[in-house]
């Protein structure tokens, strides 16, 4: 307490003198902006800075670096300067993507294909989960795993498998980590993700517009312009993101080489990720690995907006239900059952 | 200097302020987003005939499959290709004489025996025996309960005589699965990709993966 108060008052003091205009109080820009700094201070920040910087350029311009070295420097040089992928043009996209590809090749020898494909006309895609085929077999998540690169020393997984008491719906009170044969007698099985909601909260709360919707319906992050402030994380309703606490780790030998730049392409520390509808897959026509894996058919995905499709089927021939549907979040990701 | 600010204001409220307040208004409508829920969105935006460039003709080229024959579907689906998976199709390379003339074969020990580790685990021994599906006269094809001959390849039609449920959720979408994608052209699975028609129920199993950590966590916890 008597700490507190000592802050306190060391506040006050601050505050107060605040008023003569030369002060370190306040937050964020007005902290540097306010702040009367005198020549010689002024000329060491600039020194600084310009050595940070040198240092980059430095290994770029060398004679003596190898030209492979000289290379990777000079791509690090470039990924300094990369915008926002919203706002690039088709052309910024491909020349992003091919030195990421590029940049991939020198330091682990082996050459990815990522894709910067756009949304397809006239696509919506949607999801639906039927609750009574599903068997907790978990190939989906070990499919995901694979196929989205995920870290595998946190074990980081976009799918959660629920095991329900039969006649319950509630999340608390499953089991997420059940050890034994399935189906277990009496229970049923409930996958959760991300569910790609029509109005996600998880966009609108981003402070930096690091994730937003694509015209297809696909909730997408781009980890290069993602703070790791994890705003979205505490705004989904669903548990549907994933942070980065440490560096991922993926076998070289294990990595998914068919990448997309919103998708499964190599994450960072500090970096929000979650499921994509494998968008790597599904632009190109593929079902995400999870559907693809499920040995039950309990998945389906298809295009919302054509009428014949399977997942229009079930929204009209089947009772669906959605979770958390008060909320407004309009997930395109539908339960039901036989 | 007072009467310039005003004007000032007074034109940001004349001009700016309701078009903002247009902007928001149409844009709300075009964008769809707010008041129009997720099914309005749908219906607004389905096409009958989908212009894209998405397919998998490439990607099935290789994937051995059949047209369906289903005269009850509007849309043509292939299934997928089931004779070329037997063993030793067709059935009469072996199956060229009577039944109880291989039988008295295999008495005599010229021939090996065939078929004996079939167990038939479907339904109740009463209802259902081998002819039931497989044609004693022609074996290289199956029988429906009415005599008519189905090709292994169009077997869901033996299927759907008792299973109607299962084959209209099959023909909709919501049983079974799709190959590869969503996109055309439609390949479904056949009920005998996943199910092994002499013994049809899934078996439980261990899961794909566990959990380790927690796994280590819980034994801790006992330690």
């Amino acid at each position: 307490m008597k700490e507190k108060k000592e802050n306190n008052k060391a506040m006050q003091n601050t505050s107060g003198s605040c008023q003569n205009g030369n002060c370190s109080c306040g937050d964020g820009y007005q902290q540097t902006l306010n702040k009367k700094s005198d020549r010689r201070g002024m000329l060491k920040k600039l020194t600084m800075g310009l050595l940070t910087g040198a240092g980059m350029v430095n290994s770029a311009c060398s004679i003596t670096a190898s030209d492979e070295d000289k290379e990777k420097s000079q791509l690090d040089w470039e990924s300094f300067f990369q915008g926002n992928y919203q706002l690039m043009t088709e052309d910024e996209k491909k020349k992003t993507v091919e030195r990421l590809e590029r940049s991939y090749e020198l330091n682990h020898g082996r050459h990815p294909d990522i894709s910067a494909k756009g949304p397809e006309k006239d696509v919506l895609y949607g999801y639906a989960f039927n609750i009574s085929k599903c068997r907790g077999y978990m190939d989906c998540v070990n499919a995901c795993v694979q196929e989205n690169n995920q870290d595998r020393d946190t074990q980081m997984q976009y799918i959660r498998i629920h095991e329900h008491k039969n006649g319950q719906i509630n999340f608390e009170l499953a089991e997420d980590n059940y050890f034994h044969e399935v189906p277990a007698e009496g229970h049923f099985y409930m996958g959760t993700q991300c569910f790609h909601c029509e109005n996600p909260p998880c966009v609108k709360v981003c402070p930096v517009e690091a994730t937003w919707k694509e015209k297809d319906g696909i909730v997408v992050v781009d980890y290069d312009w993602c703070i790791g402030c994890r705003y979205c994380m505490a705004a989904c309703p669903y548990d549907g993101r994933r942070f980065n606490w440490q560096t991922p780790e993926v076998p070289e030998e294990e990595v998914n080489l068919n990448q997309h730049y919103l998708g499964n392409r190599l994450r960072k520390k500090g970096v929000m990720e979650k499921c994509t509808f494998c968008i790597q897959r599904s632009r190109e026509g593929k079902n995400p690995a999870c559907v693809e894996a499920c040995p039950t058919g309990a998945r389906i995905f298809g295009n919302l907006l054509d009428p014949n499709s399977e997942i229009r089927w079930v929204l009209a021939n089947k009772k669906v239900f959605r979770l958390k549907e008060d909320l407004g979040t309009e997930p395109k990701f539908w339960y039901f059952m036989d | 200097m007072k009467n310039c600010y005003t004007n000032f204001l007074s034109a940001i409220c004349l001009f700016i302020v309701p078009l903002m307040l247009f902007e928001a208004c149409s844009g709300s409508h075009e964008e769809g987003a707010g008041h129009e829920s997720l099914l309005e969105t749908i219906k607004r935006k389905e096409k009958d005939s989908i212009e894209n460039d998405v397919n998998l003709h490439e990607l099935m080229r290789d994937v051995k499959k059949v047209l369906a024959e289903v005269p009850e579907s509007e849309r043509q689906f292939y299934v997928l290709e089931r004779k070329s998976e037997l063993k030793s199709f067709p059935c009469t390379n072996c199956h060229n004489v009577p039944l109880s003339s291989l039988q008295s074969d295999f008495a005599k020990q010229q021939k090996k025996k065939a078929h004996w580790e079939i167990e038939l685990v479907h339904a109740n021994k009463d209802i259902m025996d081998c002819n039931t599906c497989h044609d004693q006269n022609d074996l290289n094809s199956l029988v429906l309960l009415n005599g008519k001959k189905v090709d292994f390849d169009q077997s869901f039609k033996q299927c759907a005589q008792c299973h109607s449920t299962q084959y209209n959720d099959w023909l909709g979408g919501a049983h079974g699965k799709r190959v590869l994608g969503w996109a055309d052209p439609k390949v479904i699975y056949n009920c005998v990709n996943c199910h092994v028609p002499h013994e049809p129920a899934l078996p439980t199993r261990w899961p794909a993966r566990l959990n380790t950590a927690k796994l280590k966590e819980r034994q801790s916890d006992e330690n």
